[in-house]
């Protein structure tokens, strides 16, 4: 039986820097031994523990989609001890990922429903996994009507700006990409997530969302979806918290009588309303 | 399963004859002190002890353990996963309340989904002794309220009790049966099950302190915001010596250490009393101030692991309340819980 605590060896393969102020960088890492890539079959909205030799482990959501085939990729914010070590990384450099861990967004529950998802900043990468991964040809006709609402504080901070172009010209999915302040080049959307998310009112009938993105914008998204009809259990959050083991045993990620690790990162309004508020 | 008697006076030499065989963990006196260590060859276990100072947790949860090895290479770092397999080892005169503490980390370390072999391989490989409490050790002893008894094979392969002139011996698992050639050959007949029986009620009669810890579980269950949790944590030092000594504490942290161009990944006892535990690299911190820190460690006893494993994390052993430098006493808290 696989060893919970021992990473898989891997390859650091491409890094690409998100954004202007260069302090979020995309990593893809390849398997060292190819058959890592089975054991380590993953969902979306799933994480993993990045792990640098010498300077320790940090929990970061997997960025890619498990239909993305041959690599997995996190997208990391350069904060403390392991991801500043990260950062300076070079290509071909060999590290660890251990898992992946936690539960998954509900898929299952997803199925046959549209799919609202608001994301805001940094916390836009295990959306950007979901919606690659219903996006996919073999996923698609699994959901209903999928609508993105993304923004970051300026364009220069927006993540993935590729895929955003991808997404803009498919029909089968309504992005709405906004900037709480444009800049010269900009032509599309100025305004803050919640306000977007009024404009574009999403409709709560057969819906899901799922909302990820700082405190400040969740604190003013919540009430729109309320008021656009949204149950408790319709709206659907990733949470954060320091972990070390990943597995629930180190009593880090304790939250009541769950464990983020464990039993998350992935939960319900509904669910963490019977969560004791310690996140 | 089979029961025999020995002499009270050769218990400690059956000790010392198992470590001529085998790792022996037992009661050893240290200064003022009295430990469970491994017994060195000829050496004695120290058998006049009520009971030791440390939970005896640290045989398979040590206070540091390494988890993996790693080397630089020009190419980056390579790691081994190997581990040293546990040796086959012996934990003699363990306490009923400390042996109960392992049924409870079994819960945790030993779940279906996720493994902990680290633990779980220390854990098969020994076998435990318990030495049953016929007087009790402390007044600060509680076992009776947290679902333990002075007398009690929970969580032991083999059970010592104290039935005047002999041991009664009963060999209660397998594992423990296995040693059953340490000894000698007299079988324990129907009276000496009586003087047990006997000397079990009796001790169970005289732990005089008992607390509520069942009763507060409903009550947890709604008082999260009770501001009853601002009466506890005023004087904590936030010093961790109660989930140091707690024999079913087990948070960790994992940390790496390199040397030159290897390394290793350990793994340490932390405590949901320190400050840094929770800490987040943003500055957030969840449980900010030691009221809340306090609320959490009761919580984690009496309810959260009531609902996760469905038992109470406490085994009544009363170290926390014997050593906490300042007096806190989880049975006042608890106490206190039961009337809000």
């Amino acid at each position: 039986m696989q060893n919970p605590y021992i990473p898989y060896p891997v390859v650091v393969d491409k890094i690409i820097t998100e954004v202007d102020t260069k302090d979020i960088k995309t990593f893809r890492f390849k398997f060292v031994n190819p058959e890592d890539e089975q054991k380590y079959a993953y969902m979306p909205g799933q994480f993993g523990e990045l792990s640098i030799f010498g300077k320790g482990e940090s929990p970061i959501g997997i960025a890619s989609s498990p239909t993305q085939k041959g690599y997995v990729e996190f997208t990391v914010q350069k904060a403390g001890v392991v991801t500043s070590a990260l950062h300076e990384m070079e290509e071909g450099t060999v590290m660890g990922i251990r898992g992946p861990l936690g539960n998954s967004w509900p898929l299952q529950f997803l199925e046959g429903k549209n799919i609202v998802i608001v994301g805001g900043g940094f916390a836009f990468t295990t959306l950007r996994s979901m919606i690659n991964y219903a996006l996919h040809e073999d996923n698609r006709k699994r959901f209903g009507n999928i609508t993105v609402i993304y923004g970051a504080r300026n364009p220069g901070l927006l993540l993935y700006k590729d895929e955003l172009e991808a997404w803009a010209k498919r029909s089968d999915i309504n992005l709405n990409v906004t900037v709480d302040k444009g800049d010269a080049t900009w032509k599309g959307r100025e305004g803050f997530v919640p306000a977007v998310c009024k404009d574009v009112a999403p409709s709560k009938e057969n819906a899901v969302a799922l909302i990820c993105g700082p405190p400040v914008m969740i604190r003013f998204t919540l009430p729109v979806f309320f008021e656009l009809g949204f149950s408790k259990e319709n709206i659907i959050t990733s949470l954060e918290m320091r972990m070390k083991c990943g597995i629930g045993k180190c009593g880090r990620c304790n939250v009541g009588s769950k464990y983020v690790c464990k039993d998350g990162p992935v939960f319900s309004l509904a669910e963490l309303d019977k969560l004791t508020p310690e996140y | 399963m089979e029961k025999r008697l020995i002499k009270k006076d050769a218990l400690a030499g059956i000790a010392k004859k198992m470590a001529g065989d085998l790792l022996v963990w037992a009661p050893v006196k240290k200064e003022d002190n009295v430990l469970f260590a491994p017994l060195g060859a000829g050496d004695e276990p120290f058998l006049a002890y009520l009971n030791t100072k440390n939970a005896p947790k640290n045989v398979f949860f040590p206070h540091t353990e390494t988890l993996m090895k790693f080397t630089r290479t020009p190419k980056g770092m390579e790691f081994s996963s190997e581990v040293n397999k546990a040796d086959q080892s012996v934990l003699f005169g363990v306490r009923p309340c400390d042996a109960h503490s392992f049924v409870l980390l079994d819960k945790l370390f030993d779940q279906e989904k996720y493994k902990d072999g680290y633990y779980i391989d220390k854990r098969k490989n020994t076998t435990v002794i318990s030495l049953a409490c016929v007087k009790p050790p402390y007044t600060s002893c509680f076992c009776t309220s947290v679902d333990g008894e002075p007398v009690s094979a929970d969580g032991a392969d083999i059970l010592l009790t104290d039935i005047g002139g002999d041991y009664l011996v009963e060999f209660v698992t397998e594992k423990g049966e296995k040693l059953a050639q340490y000894f000698g050959e007299t079988k324990a007949d129907a009276a000496a099950d009586a003087k047990k029986a006997e000397a079990a009620a009796k001790v169970k009669e005289a732990i005089a302190s008992k607390i509520p810890a069942h009763e507060i579980k409903p009550i947890l269950d709604v008082n999260f915001d009770n501001p009853f949790w601002n009466t506890i944590h005023g004087k904590c030092l936030a010093c961790g010596t109660c989930t140091y000594l707690c024999p079913t504490c087990h948070c960790f942290d994992i940390s790496d250490e390199v040397k030159g161009s290897d390394g290793v990944r350990l793994r340490s006892w932390d405590s949901c009393m320190f400050p840094l535990f929770t800490k987040e690299t943003s500055g957030h911190n969840p449980r900010s101030s030691q009221k809340e820190r306090w609320r959490q460690r009761a919580m984690h006893k009496f309810k959260y692991y009531v609902d996760m494993f469905d038992a109470i994390a406490c085994v009544g052993c009363g170290r926390c309340v014997m050593s906490c430098p300042v007096n806190i006493d989880i049975r006042k808290i608890v106490a206190d819980i039961s009337k809000l």
